[in-house]
């Protein structure tokens, strides 16, 4: 999980920067860039899900 | 620039590292005091010369060498490439100080970025993995982003990459405290939670030790945070002296939104103030504050600390009740938490010559790749070094306490010793 974390903290990085090379509009790079941060958000909370129920169940 | 200003700037930032270092201190138990001391040192210690060996080079400034990729047409500046182990500053010295102006700046600033994931790991990270993990922040981690937004890499580059406003981090928000603040989290969920803090599912509050000396180091930070800004914001943005004025009262001012706000919190919350949230507070408003010190108004600024102050409390207690993250000295809240907010915060106030848009957008960008860049390096990163140095002390040292452990001796030999402290959980 914590991988998967990883790899869509990276991936929604990617998707930011593909927005600033391939759009060109204001409203449409905001987007996905908002989108691209919305991934990465994804990918925290997995990895802080994973290590929440790590640290539950050694207590 | 005035060479005198920048460098007396320059001087006052180690009262930030102490200040952070006193604070970190008081917040943690009086068995780890010596120790949390001596990991500060370390660290500095640590930091300084690695910085100065490689760091430096990564790490770079305006208009020094770099290694450049050609992107989708486009011309990236990545990484530094000036000489390793800062060879030929000296005679550069000659020509122009403002090389070893930034370096004297820089190895400050690595220095307190390395401070704060201490304060997250206390009692119970240990020191040799401290000094490691320092020496990975200073030759990689730091300069890395640093480079991005201080020394003309691509995230100061968005207007000729992309026709947007650069990436504005005055003060190091970005670059000194999230970073710290991301290392903090990441030593945080690699260490686990202290013995007994999380007995039967409920959390156990463990008060610092020394909130005299918590407070105390606020006020030296401070005079320190000052410094920092104006140095970096002179340094690296060509602010004059004339608006070192602007940006000392905008750091009080930022400080003192964030304290007030965390002392009326913790009033309406708990019916008393609370010392060590308002303690974060304060902190928590000077690291958002430095997203933009000089180019806000005080108004502006007064609002910004004022959010940090009311978040950091919030905050502190999600990742304590709800994350289950052991920060016993409120480091990710205040640093990473405070300092995502400043950097949002400078898009939305900050001084727009274009689109308000335009600017937020260039903020999130940054934000973006602190997040997702940054925040997984740093973490495998960490975890990679977690099986070479072991991060975690054995579960002996962990109820007798890291100066015993580690250090054979404790901070306060006179004070009389509680027994339950030494009864192993």
């Amino acid at each position: 999980m914590s991988l998967i974390g990883s790899l869509l903290m990276v991936s929604g990085w990617l998707l930011a920067l593909a927005a600033l090379l391939l759009l060109a509009g204001l409203g449409q790079r905001f987007t996905f860039v908002l989108a691209g941060l919305l991934v990465e958000l994804l990918g925290l909370a997995l990895i802080a899900q994973r290590y929440r129920s790590l640290q539950r169940g050694t207590e | 620039m005035n060479l005198a200003i920048c460098l007396l700037c320059i001087i006052l930032v180690p009262l930030a590292t102490a200040g952070l270092a006193l604070i970190h201190q008081g917040l943690g138990r009086s068995r780890s005091a010596a120790h949390a001391m001596l990991a500060t040192l370390c660290a500095l210690s640590v930091t300084a010369i690695v910085f100065v060996l490689i760091g430096f080079s990564w790490a770079g400034y305006p208009s020094g060498l770099a290694h450049a990729v050609q992107l989708a047409g486009k011309h990236w500046d990545w990484l530094g490439a000036e000489p390793f182990f800062a060879a030929g500053l000296r005679s550069s010295l000659l020509q122009s100080p403002y090389a070893a102006l930034v370096l004297a700046l820089q190895i400050f600033a690595v220095g307190l970025a390395s401070l704060i994931p201490i304060s997250a790991g206390s009692d119970r990270w240990r020191l040799a993995s401290i000094c490691a993990s320092s020496a990975l922040l200073a030759a990689l981690f730091f300069p890395l982003f640093t480079h991005w937004v201080w020394g003309s890499g691509w995230l100061a580059q968005l207007t000729p990459l992309f026709g947007l406003p650069s990436f504005i981090d005055t003060g190091g928000a970005g670059v000194i405290q999230v970073i710290g603040g991301l290392t903090a989290l990441s030593v945080a969920w690699i260490l686990g939670p202290r013995q007994g803090k999380y007995s039967d599912q409920v959390a156990a509050a463990i008060p610092g030790h020394n909130i005299v000396l918590v407070l105390f180091g606020c006020i030296l930070a401070l005079i320190g945070w000052i410094g920092l800004d104006s140095a970096a914001s002179m340094l690296f943005y060509g602010i004059s002296a004339v608006q070192v004025v602007v940006i000392a009262i905008n750091v009080m001012l930022s400080a003192a939104g964030g304290c007030l706000a965390a002392v009326c919190i913790t009033q309406l919350r708990y019916h008393k103030p609370d010392a060590s949230l308002s303690a974060n507070g304060w902190i928590a408003g000077l690291v958002a504050g430095s997203a933009g010190a000089g180019l806000l108004s005080p108004l502006a600024t007064i609002f910004i600390g004022i959010v940090a102050g009311t978040l950091v409390t919030f905050l502190v207690e999600a990742l304590e009740l709800r994350l289950f993250i052991d920060d016993p000295g409120g480091a990710i809240s205040v640093h990473l938490g405070a300092g995502l907010w400043g950097l949002v915060a400078f898009g939305i106030f900050g001084p727009a010559t274009g689109s308000r848009s335009a600017l937020l957008l260039a903020q999130l960008i940054g934000i973006a790749t602190l997040l997702g860049v940054m925040l997984p390096l740093i973490h495998i990163s960490h975890l990679l070094l977690n099986k070479l140095v072991r991060f975690r002390v054995d579960k002996d040292g962990d109820w007798q306490g890291m100066d015993i452990r580690e250090l054979g001796a404790g901070a306060y030999p006179e004070f009389l010793v509680h027994a339950d402290e030494f009864v192993p959980r």
